[in-house]
């Protein structure tokens, strides 16, 4: 099932100063995806998730969940958040600490007063499906954080519901049970069809898991798109920066020759893939991410996009060494593979491949 | 298409009502009260009350005492309590844990059980200390006399010394021992240390402290009545009592003119007291890296202080009991000897049980400690949920507004409400004084309740909503059970709070209405000490059985969460 929100508004008064978190959102969230809102933290993307779910209210607007209206300032409509018939996965799980695993869980399909073999039944192959089998009679605050996770995703999905929200459910899990119980979340949501909003300020689990993704930036929607376009041909500069690592470079087009333009920048000329907003004489925006920044021979063959740079500064992370050059006042940051031994001072040849330079339209 | 009213923002305006009729009804009733001829002619505005009130030539001398008093006492219990409060925290004091009961135990205890049993010691006809110096050092007169100004300062010090304690010590453990340290480093010695850092940075807790017993002793009505009244020694509260309780017409609009000065005293006090802790708040700052403060080492000094509040308990806690115990049972008051053991018995209990008044007070109590107890806190759990979880303008007005009555002297809350309830059928019912016990009292429900809200996480609640759980249900289910801990505690504080009522009571309570605190206090009247001492046991025995009971369903109902399925 769908939503489709409409002109949402709401501001917050905090310490006197109005704060806009929502300055008129629209956003369609097509069914059966995993959609997710990525920003930085204060960016609005909370507050639209609670919106959606019905703990906050908006000033002004519209939200329907599939063919129901859910609020409508308008209208004078709104339905309380446990009549909307969606679920959610709270950042702090919100286990609720004076129950055991099975009361946690089946807790959605009693407020429903379904029959106790009913509950037992569904309670068992949900706790199975997120692999709990045997945990319910636990004391829910016994178990480690993952499993308080999967608990929590348990009785987000027990009731069935339409849409099932995540608020960062995995920000508060170390970095290794992360990245599998993400992988996990991912199997479970594809498996089940199920519409997915997942709030997060983390860009690679953003990446990761979704269908698409809509970033968001003080209160505005920036730009929607798949992984993939938000990743390599994203139009905004924020969105751009945001979403990895990019070295932005301002330019001025020249030329365009067949499926690329040629733009005059402070390090030179530099060929990206042309796109409606190559026309000559415009002022661009490039963007370069380092991973496609590769260092070459001095005698190579490539021709284009090959500049010569000053090596300002190397630190080893661990899988790569992370660069920086200087190439004509302008900073570059740059990946190189550890197997490579250039050393801070060195001058080196850089090559930036025409097929990843972008440019950005705002 | 559904159309529903936010039930939640109909929460708030409903209890601001509600409050606002407990603590502002009082206090504007009190108002117009003092402009008012009398309680038959409310309305009929005039001035004669508040210069009859002033221009009373023993006025000065009323507010000269209340000053020296309250002053006094607060000298008394900021003291006594900066004192075992450092002990506590930072040295190495034998036996801590005893500290905690010593500032806990004391508000079990009747503040007029307490006077009672000074009185029983040292007053100058035959008080116990007093008979037994007589005869050993074979004296004319009483070495002592309770009946004064200092013997006043004296009992309301030690019985504010609890509430003194619990705001200095938080202060004294959470402070950021790094000052200290810098000052040996220094190379100051320990008591150069605590006399030029430490006292100072507590400065703010300190004054908070100093303030908040000024207040508690500008609206005490045991310890003046007990002890100040005999010795013809009046304060602000006994005075507003006189006025209304004595002669041959009680003027409740004197009364009401009077009142308005404790009141505009205590509501600036308390304003002050709230500057100051979030003064003290910005002072005293808890670093969020675990450390221990460093303990002074009391070497020699350790036994001997330790002495100290040995006897310090002793007094505050077995003393009282035990006079009232003892007294209870010999036949008139007399030094414990051979001779008094020999002839106790169980008169004074067995008059009591069969005073019919003394019975009727006992039920009263009984029932306004249960039944007061269980609707305070069912109303404090309201307000607490409004102000802790829906956080807007108007929980913040109701917040303040539930705390108000925490300034306002009981006795002065009593003439307001006495102007209200005679023009309602309530006039001399035992509701009258379930209703003003709830209004002066909702602040001890509302604080362990807020607390544990603050403990319960919105999103505790919220997943409860998004689970399809309605407002009433997620109450049910979800915050009720996890603020039963703070609802034993704000019942507990509640109850004995109503059993041993005083101040309001004597007031409000009326023939048929009798209330046990009200009761103790026409005995020591009457000077029915062997009477008093045995209804004042029975009154600790209900509070006691009360606490343990709540204790009980407390921990019972918490089990019974965890185990069901």
């Amino acid at each position: 099932m769908g939503i489709s929100i409409k002109g949402l508004n709401k501001d917050y008064f905090s310490e006197g100063k109005r704060i806009r978190a929502l300055a008129d959102v629209d956003l369609t969230i097509p069914a059966n995806q995993i959609f997710t809102l990525l920003g930085p933290s204060g960016c609005g993307k909370t507050t639209l998730l609670r919106c959606i779910v019905g703990l906050e209210t908006p000033d002004s607007g519209e939200i329907a969940i599939g063919e129901e209206t859910v609020w409508s300032k308008e209208k004078g409509i709104f339905v309380p958040p446990e009549k909307r018939g969606l679920n959610m996965v709270f950042q702090t799980y919100a286990i609720w600490p004076h129950m055991n695993v099975f009361d946690n869980v089946a807790y959605p399909l009693q407020t429903r007063k379904e029959s106790k073999e009913d509950i037992t039944r569904k309670v068992k192959k949900t706790l199975r499906f997120v692999q709990l089998e045997g945990f319910e009679n636990r004391p829910a605050t016994k178990l480690s954080g993952g499993q308080q996770q999967r608990v929590a995703l348990a009785r987000a999905l027990v009731a069935e519901p339409k849409v099932i929200l995540f608020d960062e459910p995995l920000s508060n899990l170390d970095a290794k049970l992360r990245e599998e119980t993400r992988k996990e979340l991912r199997d479970f949501l594809t498996e089940l069809k199920i519409t997915a909003v997942y709030v997060t300020h983390d860009r690679v689990e953003a990446l990761a898991l979704s269908d698409s993704i809509a970033v968001m930036k003080d209160g505005h929607i920036m730009e929607i798109g798949t992984p993939k376009k938000i990743y390599f041909n994203s139009d905004h500069r924020f969105v751009a920066d945001f979403i990895g690592r990019a070295n932005l470079i301002e330019g001025k087009v020249r030329v365009v020759e067949d499926s690329y333009a040629i733009i005059d920048s402070s390090i030179g000329a530099i060929t990206c893939p042309r796109s409606p907003d190559t026309s000559p004489g415009n002022t661009v925006s490039v963007c370069i991410r380092p991973e496609f920044i590769k260092v070459m021979e001095k005698d190579t063959r490539e021709s284009r996009n090959i500049f010569r740079g000053r090596v300002d500064s190397l630190v080893f992370v661990g899988e790569v060494y992370e660069g920086e050059i200087i190439i004509a006042d302008t900073h570059l940051f740059i990946r190189i593979e550890p197997t490579l031994t250039i050393r801070a001072g060195e001058e080196i040849t850089l090559f930036l491949d025409p097929d990843h330079c972008f440019v950005l339209s705002k | 298409m559904n159309r529903t009213l936010n039930p939640r923002a109909a929460l708030t305006p409903s209890l601001i009502i509600i409050v606002c009729f407990l603590t502002v009804c009082p206090v504007v009733m009190l108002i117009f009260g003092s402009f008012s001829e009398g309680l038959g002619a409310f309305g009929s505005f005039t001035l004669d009350k508040y210069t009859q009130a002033y221009t009373d030539p023993a006025f000065a001398g009323i507010i000269v005492n209340t000053a020296i008093f309250t002053i006094g006492s607060a000298f008394v219990a900021t003291g006594l309590a900066l004192f075992l409060a450092y002990l506590n925290t930072r040295t190495n004091i034998p036996f801590k844990s005893l500290f905690r009961i010593l500032s806990i135990i004391p508000m079990m205890i009747p503040h007029i059980l307490f006077s009672v049993s000074w009185v029983l010691l040292l007053n100058p006809s035959n008080g116990m200390i007093n008979l037994f110096l007589q005869k050993i050092f074979s004296l004319e007169g009483s070495p002592f006399n309770i009946y004064t100004l200092q013997g006043m300062i004296l009992v309301e010090g030690l019985l504010d010394l609890p509430i003194a304690y619990l705001i200095l010590a938080p202060a004294m453990a959470s402070f950021d021992v790094s000052f200290e340290e810098s000052s040996k480093v220094c190379g100051a010695s320990n008591l150069r240390t605590l006399t030029k850092v430490t006292l100072p940075v507590l400065r703010p807790a300190i004054l908070a402290s100093f303030i908040l017993v000024i207040v508690r002793s500008l609206a005490s009505f045991a310890v003046p009545s007990v002890i100040g009244m005999p010795g013809r020694i009046y304060v602000l509260s006994t005075h507003i009592y006189r006025i209304i309780a004595t002669g041959f017409a009680a003027d409740y609009g004197m009364a009401a003119a009077v009142g308005m000065s404790a009141l505009a005293a205590s509501i600036t006090l308390i304003y002050l007291y709230r500057y100051l802790t979030s003064e003290s708040e910005k002072y005293v700052t808890i670093s969020s890296r675990g450390y221990k403060p460093s303990v002074v080492d009391l070497k020699n000094a350790k036994y001997p202080l330790f002495g100290i509040v040995g006897i310090l308990s002793f007094v505050l806690i077995v003393m009282p009991v035990l006079v009232l115990l003892y007294i209870s049972l010999v036949p008139y008051t007399m030094v414990p000897s051979a001779k008094a053991f020999s002839m106790m018995s169980w008169k004074h209990w067995v008059e009591v049980i069969s005073d019919p008044i003394s019975l009727l007070s006992l039920r009263n109590s009984v029932f306004l400690g249960i039944v007061g107890a269980s609707l305070g806190v069912t109303l404090s759990v309201f307000v607490a949920y409004v102000i802790v979880k829906i956080r807007t303008r108007a929980s913040g007005f109701l917040e303040s507004l539930s705390f108000l009555s925490f300034s306002f002297p009981g006795i002065v809350v009593g003439v307001g409400f006495m102007w209200f309830f005679v023009k309602t059928p309530l006039y001399a019912t035992i509701w009258a004084l379930l209703i003003g016990y709830i209004a002066t009292y909702l602040p001890y429900g509302i604080r362990p309740l807020t607390s544990a809200f603050v403990q319960i996480h919105s999103h505790l609640e919220e997943s409860s909503r998004v689970c399809g759980g309605g407002i009433l249900y997620t109450l049910r289910r979800i915050i009720i059970p996890l603020l039963i801990p703070g609802v034993v505690s704000g019942w507990i504080l509640m109850a004995t709070m109503f059993v041993r009522e005083l101040t309001l009571s004597v007031v409000l309570s009326r023939p048929g209405t009798e209330v046990l605190a009200v009761q103790i206090f026409r005995f020591a009247e009457d000077g029915l000490w062997g009477q008093l001492s045995a209804l004042g046991i029975m009154m600790i025995f209900i509070s006691t059985t009360l606490v343990v009971i709540a204790s009980l369903i407390g921990a019972r109902l918490t089990k019974v969460e965890t185990v069901s399925q």
